[in-house]
């Protein structure tokens, strides 16, 4: 079975190729390349991964994500990004997937009502058209929901029970102002010691088409790799959701400085120490073949 | 005080819980709804903001608070109809853990699982779930599965649907029913299908064991407290 990174990103250098904007964490010159990441998957014995797409919504801005996936068809996937209140959004990614390895797209706002205790009609929701068009055009939709809209969720699953939904980072939905970057240049996200996901995001586990993937820990633990405080997050999302529908990522280049690749690769095993083989071997690239369809290599 | 029958006695020991039908009724119920409602409508942007900010649950709130808000809180922690069969069951030494004053938002998707909230061997640890209005069935209504607070009963699983739960037991109700149960038996809120939130209060008990309650955790209210019973159950004295 392959072990497949299900969450990671690649970035070159800012230029007039390869377009992108620009940050204090990833300025101009900088770059994480698609080879640094062969190398480290090289290493630790990694066959595939997800690339997924940073620094920039435009098409522009996702041509290095489309070498990456033309150059390594088989070795990679793609998840692109819509702009902000794009006014076609549904042309935006007919375009971005093309034939061109990218399979779905990430968001993080589902346009609808704020408060939780509105009539809820899903045709109103801004996203409406991009999840209509996830379902015909069988699209995976890559979701970290801000806080403000987990409650959202469940009434467009509802209506599109036919889209594959891999809810990201421990299906944890960041607060407003929580998002900060730490002295090793990775994100950080402050949580609540109670873990508020398990009335919200967990509860999706009903749904047989969502799916998580398990990475981000250094983001959310207060401790250092192997994130122990955070067994019994990981311990509640395989109980809800079963070792058939969640996914390991490292969500490479913010981990390799700390606590480094090869680590990460064994996060999995520190956390669930009672997985069976094969729940192991799912959870480390089988569900992400099955689910995402990666080509056999 | 009212104590519990016989035939309570026996169902409580046997399956874990009893219904107080009409429990709070008149201007007694209709004072606790207009609390509900006023301080559950004065607390709910600030909620909001917190679910926005990642501090709070995004699919029920409950009011801060609440024994500091309106003395009807209060009155509800030793209220006739259930107090005495709450002394009875922890033989006349219990306390007050806490107060829920809840609101749920109807959604898809129930927010919590079944579950128990303690082991078997905590000390006896009791809720009592009032319904502020008419929790109707598929409306979010308590689900409890009877005998499941005896320690060697199950094993439970935690099924997908909670419809799917192997001998549970649901519980709708009108406005003003109370439902006490023993908080090792697995239990749950109902997905709630229809579109009116679902209003209640869960209050919180446990037998008395020492230190268990700081003598400062309710002394806000210490005024409301002043017969040596309320202090007792408040742990104002230590």
């Amino acid at each position: 079975m392959p072990r497949i990174d299900a969450h990671l990103h690649v970035f070159t250098k800012a230029s007039a190729e390869f377009p992108r904007e620009i940050s204090d964490v990833w300025p101009a010159e900088r770059e994480e390349p698609v080879e640094k990441l062969l190398d480290e998957m090289e290493k630790h014995q990694i066959d595939q991964a997800v690339l997924v797409q940073m620094a920039g919504a435009s098409i522009e801005n996702h041509r290095y994500l489309l070498q990456c996936l033309k150059e390594y068809p088989n070795r990679f996937l793609g998840i692109g990004l819509v702009p902000d209140g794009h006014p076609n959004p549904v042309e935006h990614m007919a375009e971005l997937t093309d034939n061109t390895g990218i399979i779905g797209f990430r968001f993080s706002t589902f346009g609808g009502p704020r408060d939780i205790f509105a009539k809820m009609d899903v045709r109103e929701f801004a996203a409406y058209p991009i999840w209509e068009c996830a379902a015909e055009r069988d699209y995976v939709l890559w979701l970290y929901p801000n806080a403000i809209n987990a409650h959202l969720l469940p009434y467009l699953i509802e209506a599109f029970p036919q889209v594959r939904i891999v809810l990201n980072h421990l299906a944890v939905c960041p607060g407003a102002g929580k998002f900060s970057w730490d002295e090793f240049g990775r994100p950080q996200v402050q949580v609540t010691g109670y873990n508020l996901f398990m009335h919200t995001t967990y509860r999706l586990a009903r749904f047989e088409n969502v799916n998580v993937h398990l990475s981000g820990q250094y983001a959310f633990s207060k401790e250092e790799f192997p994130y122990k405080d955070l067994a019994g997050w990981h311990h509640g999302l395989l109980g809800g959701f079963g070792a058939k529908r969640l996914m390991w990522a490292t969500d490479f280049p913010w981990i390799l400085e700390e606590p480094g690749y090869g680590k990460l690769t064994t996060v999995i095993e520190e956390l669930l120490p009672n997985l069976s083989e094969a729940e192991l071997a799912d959870i480390m690239g089988g569900n992400a073949k099955r689910i995402l369809r990666f080509p056999d290599l | 005080m009212i104590l519990p029958t016989p035939e309570e006695k026996k169902q409580w020991e046997e399956e874990g819980y009893l219904v107080f039908e009409n429990a709070i009724q008149g201007e007694d119920l209709k004072r606790l709804q207009n609390a509900f409602d006023y301080w559950a409508d004065a607390c709910k942007e600030e909620w909001l903001d917190r679910v926005e900010a990642g501090d709070a649950v995004a699919t029920f709130y409950d009011i801060p608070n609440p024994l500091e808000k309106d003395p009807v809180f209060i009155d509800i922690i030793d209220y006739p109809s259930y107090y005495g069969a709450l002394m009875d069951f922890t033989d006349h030494d219990l306390i007050l853990l806490g107060p829920q004053v809840r609101t749920v938002a109807p959604w898809p998707v129930s927010y919590t699982g079944w579950h128990p909230d303690v082991g078997y061997d905590n000390p006896l640890h009791i809720k009592v779930q009032i319904y502020v209005n008419d929790v109707e069935p598929g409306s979010g209504e308590f689900g409890f599965v009877p005998g499941s607070h005896k320690p060697g009963s199950g094993p439970y699983s935690r099924p997908m649907r909670q419809e799917s739960m192997t001998g549970h037991k649901t519980f709708p109700g009108k406005a003003g029913t109370a439902i006490m149960f023993n908080s090792c038996g697995w239990h749950v809120s109902m997905d709630n299908h229809s579109d009116t939130p679902r209003k209640s209060i869960i209050l919180i008990y446990e037998k008395r064991t020492p230190g268990r309650i700081g003598s400062g955790q309710f002394a806000a209210i210490s005024e409301y407290c002043q017969t040596p019973e309320r202090r007792k159950l408040f742990s104002l004295d230590g």
